[in-house]
């Protein structure tokens, strides 16, 4: 991955003006991605050999399909705060806020009115869940760019909050109930693809919109790869990682109405594990860390790469916890495996770990710190 | 003036203890049973295995890095050790429970630090990694059963009630409470003294200065990390000598909390700041509000949202406090928007 890094880094941040800066790094996305389709079709195949009868079952390709969703969101919203050299650790809080809202207004408007007005009020509900992702993206938002606290602080801290009015809201209790509309969007499917699945696609173009065709998204990219040289052309880091974070929450509002598409019910605790899987894909589909570089398609196949690893695992009878094994191996060595090739091209000493830093450590606040 | 300076602390120590000192005064305003030995006894019960997670997650952040993995190590070497001791029917003695434990422990930490020392990748993701392999591996080769009391070596149970003191009717104070407190110790001596731990703040404070110092960069990151998995191992002793029981489920999700208090006691999450007296004043904080909400009448629900709330206050006053002391970065702000 560092071998994108730094090169990608400072291509991203000239690609506004030079093209052959822009060709470089268009060349670099598709060889991040095409290593992420190398490894699907890998995997795939894999499973399809050691266990066709199970794993080639249409059941299981559409089981695939309305897994994948909720984890490809969450992983979404990760990348586009990854972007900018942040993390946002309460994306699942988030997406568990906005299936509460959502479950909560209907049920006790259906307890109220009636389960008939409630049906006709539910793309009001889901706007709700929307607007509640996008309330608590807008806190991430000012913590970070007005007060200044760091993504991985603030998102830490707003992680604990959020999960706590969660389990205040709900008294720690799985609450249950659900728009008919949302429930039957997640039942659906066109031409045998699951309908959630379309939803995920859709919002993946148009976050890819976003980032790679308009100012905005650009703004975006050149605060993550070089928050000093974005500051002096211009660029107001402020609104930036504002409407980063909000992008990122309402992301997560998405993810909680597919949880609640899938099951009708929301709890405070519902896909706790997520938050780390979905560090892991964003990773794996070639976001850089440390900021400035990512793209939509490679975290859309890492998610898919991630979900037939899981499927195939579970037809294979082996545990989640052999799961678990696959996916951090997986990750380290394609970490290890993208250093060694860069140490190898480059044939000069590696870059040094300020350059390498941590995702939790954005080169922004270093600078700064100093 | 300057005595005020001093007592604030270099990480705001001072702080920390003056929102403590609040907190008690006020909670034993609002209940009549708060201020009794008990209710302290439990606290320094309760915090005893945070404070070791957090000790190393101190050490880890100083170096500018960030670990997750520890409670999955800590775990996997506490329910190893006493899974095998077990099956052989031997008990090894609580010194070599924790020594057979503090070698697993030491060994995944070699394998953390190796990576990313060796790799220079960055800590978060690696650990993260880790973090899948070593819960996978307890879990699917070594066992997912639940030890019970009875089953665990006899010098581990009768550990866990080994008391320091003992008040009738009012609880106990644990006899775990010294070694930690031992550790505790250690670890801040190391860090204010040994060539070690001021090699661990340079490599924190920046690592390019501090390799051309002359420091093995790459050394001291493995040593680190063996170190921090040596005591993960022995905070998940603890927790087995504490709890009587050995649950292979257990402690993994507990990390971020473990962070949210190592921050609170003033840790740079850049690495180069951190002290062990405030990590200490974090665990105590976050403890003090987790065991003692419902006394003063707040239901349990609230208490995460205590902890976010106290985390997100603590971390905007350091920012907040930060920002004022570099201007330059702000002028520079101030500058774009006018231009």
């Amino acid at each position: 991955m560092s071998d994108l890094n730094t090169q990608s880094r400072s291509a991203a941040g000239n690609a506004a003006d030079r093209p052959l800066a822009k060709l470089i790094s268009r060349v670099q996305v598709q060889r991040g991605t095409g290593r992420m389709v190398l490894l699907l079709i890998a995997v795939f195949a894999l499973f399809a050999l050691l266990n066709p009868r199970v794993f080639l079952n249409p059941i299981n390709l559409q089981n695939i399909g309305v897994g994948a969703p909720e984890i490809g969101l969450i992983s979404l919203a990760m990348m586009i705060a990854m972007l900018t050299g942040g993390i946002d650790l309460s994306v699942v809080a988030i997406a568990n806020m906005s299936a509460i809202t959502v479950s909560s207004l209907y049920t006790a408007v259906a307890a109220g009115a009636g389960p008939e007005v409630a049906g006709s009020l539910s793309l009001l509900f889901v706007l709700a869940g929307l607007g509640m992702g996008a309330l608590l993206g807008a806190v991430n938002g000012v913590l970070i760019s007005v007060v200044g606290v760091t993504p991985i602080l603030t998102t830490l801290g707003t992680m604990q909050l959020f999960n706590g009015l969660a389990l205040v809201w709900t008294g720690g209790v799985t609450i249950s109930g659900a728009p008919p509309a949302v429930t039957a969007i997640g039942k659906a499917t066109l031409v045998g693809v699951p309908v959630l699945f379309l939803v995920l696609i859709l919002a993946a173009v148009v976050i890819a919109v976003v980032i790679n065709r308009t100012a905005i998204g650009r703004k975006i990219q050149l605060q993550g790869a070089n928050p000093v040289a974005a500051r002096y052309s211009g660029i107001s880091s402020r609104s930036t990682l504002m409407l980063t974070y909000v992008v990122s929450g309402v992301l997560g509002g998405l993810a909680g109405l597919v949880f609640l598409a899938r099951n009708p019910s929301a709890s405070a605790d519902y896909g706790s594990s997520y938050v780390l899987l979905a560090i892991v894909i964003a990773v794996l589909g070639g976001t850089n860390p440390n900021g400035g570089f990512a793209t939509v398609l490679g975290v859309i196949l890492a998610t898919l790469t991630l979900q037939v690893v899981s499927s195939g695992f579970t037809a294979m009878r082996l545990s989640a916890y052999e799961y678990a094994i696959a996916q951090g191996v997986l990750l380290i060595a394609v970490m290890v495996f993208d250093q060694l090739k860069f140490r190898r091209r480059r044939k000069v000493p590696p870059p040094t770990p300020s350059e390498t830093g941590d995702p939790a450590i954005p080169r922004r606040g270093k600078e700064r710190a100093k | 003036m300057e005595m005020l300076g001093r007592l604030r602390g270099p990480n705001n120590e001072g702080v920390l203890a003056a929102v403590i000192v609040v907190v008690v005064i006020a909670m034993s305003i609002a209940s009549p049973v708060f201020f009794t030995p008990g209710t302290f006894f439990g606290l320094a019960r309760s915090s005893l295995v945070p404070l070791i997670f957090a000790l190393g997650v101190l050490l880890v952040m100083i170096s500018g890095g960030i670990d997750v993995s520890f409670p999955a190590i800590a775990i996997f070497a506490a329910y190893t050790t006493v899974s095998w001791s077990n099956q052989a029917s031997f008990d090894p003695t609580l010194v070599g429970v924790f020594a057979i434990a503090l070698v697993i422990g030491a060994l995944w930490g070699l394998l953390n630090g190796v990576v990313i020392a060796r790799f220079r990748l960055p800590t978060l993701i690696v650990t993260l990694g880790t973090q899948g392999v070593v819960r996978g591996i307890l879990l699917t080769y070594i066992g997912s059963a639940y030890i019970s009391a009875a089953k665990l070596p006899p010098s581990v149970s009768a550990a866990g009630d080994a008391h320091l003191v003992d008040v009738p009717g009012a609880g106990y104070l644990h006899g775990m409470l010294v070694p930690v407190v031992m550790i505790t110790v250690l670890v801040w001596w190391m860090l204010k003294y040994s060539a070690f731990g001021r090699s661990i703040f340079a490599i924190g404070g920046d690592i390019e200065a501090a390799r051309r110092v002359g420091i093995k960069v790459v050394r001291t990151q493995v040593l680190l990390y063996v170190l921090v998995g040596a005591l993960a191992a022995f905070g998940g002793v603890v927790a087995v000598i504490l709890g009587k029981n050995a649950n292979p489920q257990s402690l993994v999700g507990t990390e971020l909390d473990i962070i949210a208090a190592v921050v609170l006691g003033g840790a740079s999450i850049f690495g180069g700041r951190g002290s062990v007296l405030g990590t200490v004043l974090g665990v105590v904080l976050v403890q003090l509000i987790n065991n003692n909400l419902v006394l003063i009448g707040i239901p349990s629900t609230w208490q995460r949202a205590a902890v976010g709330v106290l985390l997100i206050i603590g971390v905007s006053i350091q920012a907040l406090t930060a920002m004022r002391a570099r201007k330059t970065p702000v002028l520079l702000e101030e500058e774009v928007a006018r231009a």
